[in-house]
């Protein structure tokens, strides 16, 4: 299959040429705003509401184009701007139609939402693939493209689409920004501060529904889901600020749009799959990268916290059983530590390359520095011993366990031993050490 | 109605304002003919501080839905300060129960906090005056210091706080207050119970559900509700056996009778009582 396709690189920049640029420029326009209703859609849990929405739509625009014939109006002879707009209105009133079905289907059956929108949408899109084909002969309808996505199809109305609803939008998200905030975070306050929870959630649903409709001749009604979703879901990863949010979503969004038509163009296939690939792509990207939440971030993370580790057992070790052979340290030590010899060796190694641990005559002992990590470590230790009895009622023979694990939080042991009402003896009966001066 | 008289022997009048911060007339509410709430009545007064308390299903979440004009009782009505809900939203302030929260949503404390102000400014948007509101709330709250951390990286007590912080910011004349202390610690339950008698002391109402009967005595006043008043006033007056067992133990409906019995006898013991006795 691979091997079929026929990839041509010299095509990449073609979507980029004066030919291509309106249609360029309007998908990415599309992908900014799918991409900040998005953030909307994922934080509210709607992404099946916005994948009924795109099917939802067809019927609608079928039926525009029908009423047209009804009232006996040429299709050549309309201004563009009108049949965008005309276009728009049966999108919205599919759109709106669909909300209320669902809500009807809910009410008086026993389905449940998810049911009840997948009933309502597949029944919404079935009526359109059914009227698609009562359409008067000499309708210009391509249902392929209205699918998959085609760039070619996209023209003067579709583009005044875009220019219009996107920037409206955009604006109103601008205008209604911490409102949208509020209600998405927290409805029933919203709701008892006297917002109109309904008024906003249609608001959003009827936005959602315009850009789908301008931007489904570039993605395809069956992937134009992935554009409100995937870069929102992207953004997710990187950010916990939800304006940050808006705008990575956004520029994900125009990201996907803008690449996923050089690749359409490069390996020529319809637009809507490339766009899509894309952001599955920046999506995956995400959560591998992400500082916060990303996959490989928290793996560097864990690591560094077990070498951290391993590095303070290793010199506690050395305090308490004092200077070891240089050849024969592996075997107390990793008794002590419970270190794989591997790995003993290598934290000894690192540990002598920051000069905390030195080998003089043969013998591997803490230097200066050292020493005092170490007894730093030996007081944090016996202070969570003694905290852990005295306060949290521990057994003195069960403590041991845990503070080995909280010893390593010994930027608290001051804060601890005041608490604690300055302890000399741990529950053991071992001194704790004072910190040392400077 | 046994609230009416406890009511009427502790009114005195406010100078000026309306003398009750809450009416409640005969509030009844019933989810498909099931009912929650019966006419219950009751009258707050401005300043006061009221636990509502009752087990789970004894209709406070309700209650306050209605106190919030979330839901409109079947019959009976509900005022605040001498006006209906609508007119007097405004002056309300609404901190729900942690557990609905969305803990992943991508806000700051300072953004929650904000939030108070959301409907404040044209368009919602904010000014400098309620940038300085929720810095003033969250020094209040004690928790300027996070005001840039996500609400995920706080401790329980410490996120009920900042909502606390948000209702602050409302500069609202009533508060009101689901389970704030549900699985806090005791440190965080007295904090916020200071911060609460702060509220208080400023003149606030405040209306606090709760079904930890550990802390009733620090309530100005107490209504102990089982879909039904069962009794309201002084802490003193009504923390007696007969009203706790009127409040935990039976309910009215010979079904939620059975049903209760059912549930016993999978469960040996009433597990509400069973947690404020070890309390």
């Amino acid at each position: 299959m691979i091997a079929q396709l026929q990839i041509d690189p010299t095509q990449l920049i073609e979507p980029w040429t004066a030919r291509w640029f309106p249609q360029t420029l309007g998908s990415m326009l599309v992908g900014i705003t799918c991409g900040v209703l998005g953030c909307f859609v994922v934080l509210r849990r709607m992404a099946l509401i916005g994948d009924a929405l795109s099917h939802a739509i067809l019927p609608g625009v079928v039926v525009a184009l029908l009423s047209l014939g009804w009232f006996g109006v040429q299709l050549d002879g309309l201004p563009p701007w009108f049949l965008a707009m005309w276009l728009l209105v049966g999108a919205l009133g599919a759109g709106l139609l669909t909300a209320v079905l669902i809500s009807l289907v809910q009410r008086k059956s026993r389905a449940k939402e998810d049911s009840a929108i997948g009933i309502a949408f597949t029944a919404m899109f079935a009526v359109g693939l059914i009227l698609i084909s009562s359409l008067p002969r000499g309708t210009h309808f391509d249902l392929e493209c209205f699918i998959y996505g085609d760039p070619l199809a996209v023209q003067t109305p579709d583009l005044i689409l875009m220019g219009v609803v996107c920037p409206a939008v955009l604006l109103t998200v601008a205008l209604m920004y911490h409102r949208f905030k509020l209600i998405s975070f927290d409805p029933v306050v919203a709701a008892a501060m006297g917002v109109s929870v309904a008024f906003a959630h249609y608001l959003l649903m009827g936005m959602l529904a315009s850009t789908i409709v301008a931007g489904i001749k570039s993605t395809g009604v069956i992937l134009v889901v992935a554009m409100v979703i995937t870069p929102a879901a992207a953004a997710y990863q990187l950010t916990n600020r939800l304006w940050v949010m808006l705008v990575l979503a956004g520029t994900i969004g125009a990201l996907s749009a803008g690449l996923g038509m050089s690749l359409a163009f490069m390996v020529n296939t319809p637009t809507g799959p490339a766009m899509v690939l894309v952001a599955a792509l920046l999506f995956t990207l995400a959560v591998l990268f992400s500082p916060n939440h990303g996959w490989v971030f928290d793996r560097l993370r864990r690591l560094r916290l077990a070498r951290h580790v391993a590095a303070e057992d290793v010199l506690k070790a050395l305090y308490r059983l004092g200077p070891q052979p240089e050849t024969g340290y592996v075997e107390p030590i990793g008794t002590e530590t419970g270190l794989p010899p591997r790995k003993l060796v290598k934290t000894v190694a690192r540990l002598c390359a920051e000069a905390v641990l030195t080998i003089e005559q043969g013998r591997l002992m803490l230097t200066q520095v050292g020493k005092r990590h170490a007894r730093e470590l030996v007081r944090a230790h016996r202070l969570w011993e003694t905290y852990l009895v005295n306060e949290a009622g521990f057994t003195a023979e069960e403590v041991h366990a845990t503070a080995e694990d909280l010893e390593h939080a010994h930027e608290l042991s001051d804060a601890l031993f005041e608490a604690l009402g300055r302890p000399d003896q741990d529950p053991h009966g071992s001194e704790i050490p004072r910190r040392e001066p400077g | 109605m046994q609230s009416e008289s406890v009511t009427a022997s502790s009114d005195r009048a406010i100078g000026g304002a309306h003398p009750w911060a809450i009416e409640a007339d005969g509030v009844t509410v019933a989810y498909d003919a099931r009912p929650v709430l019966r006419a219950v009545s009751f009258r707050v007064e401005p300043g006061e501080l009221i636990g509502v308390i009752g087990p789970n299903g004894a209709g406070k979440s309700t209650l306050l839905k209605c106190m919030l004009g979330l839901i409109r009782p079947d019959y009976g009505s509900i005022t605040l300060f001498g006006d209906s809900i609508r007119s007097t939203r405004r002056h309300l302030a609404y901190v729900p129960q942690t557990e609905a929260v969305d803990w992943d949503f991508p806000v700051t404390v300072r953004d929650v906090v904000l939030m108070g102000r959301a409907l404040r400014g044209p368009l919602g948007w904010l000014r400098a005056a309620d940038r300085a509101a929720a810095d003033q709330a969250l020094r209040q709250v004690g928790m300027t210091k996070f005001a840039d951390r996500h609400i995920r990286q706080l401790s329980g007590g410490q996120q009920r706080r900042v909502f606390l912080a948000r209702a602050l910011c409302q500069e609202a004349e009533m508060l009101l207050l689901d389970e704030p202390f549900a699985g806090v610690d005791s440190a965080s339950e007295q904090a916020i119970f200071k911060l609460i008698d702060d509220i208080r002391d400023a003149g606030k109402t405040v209306i606090v559900v709760n079904h930890d009967l550990s802390i009733l005595e620090r309530f100005d006043r107490v209504l102990m509700l089982n879909q039904r008043v069962i009794a309201f006033g002084p802490p003193a007056e009504v923390a007696n056996d007969t009203n706790f067992r009127a409040t935990y133990g039976g309910r009215l409906a010979l079904l939620d009778q059975a049903d209760e019995t059912l549930r016993r006898r999978s469960m040996p013991k009433d597990t509400h009582l069973d947690r404020t006795a070890t309390d």
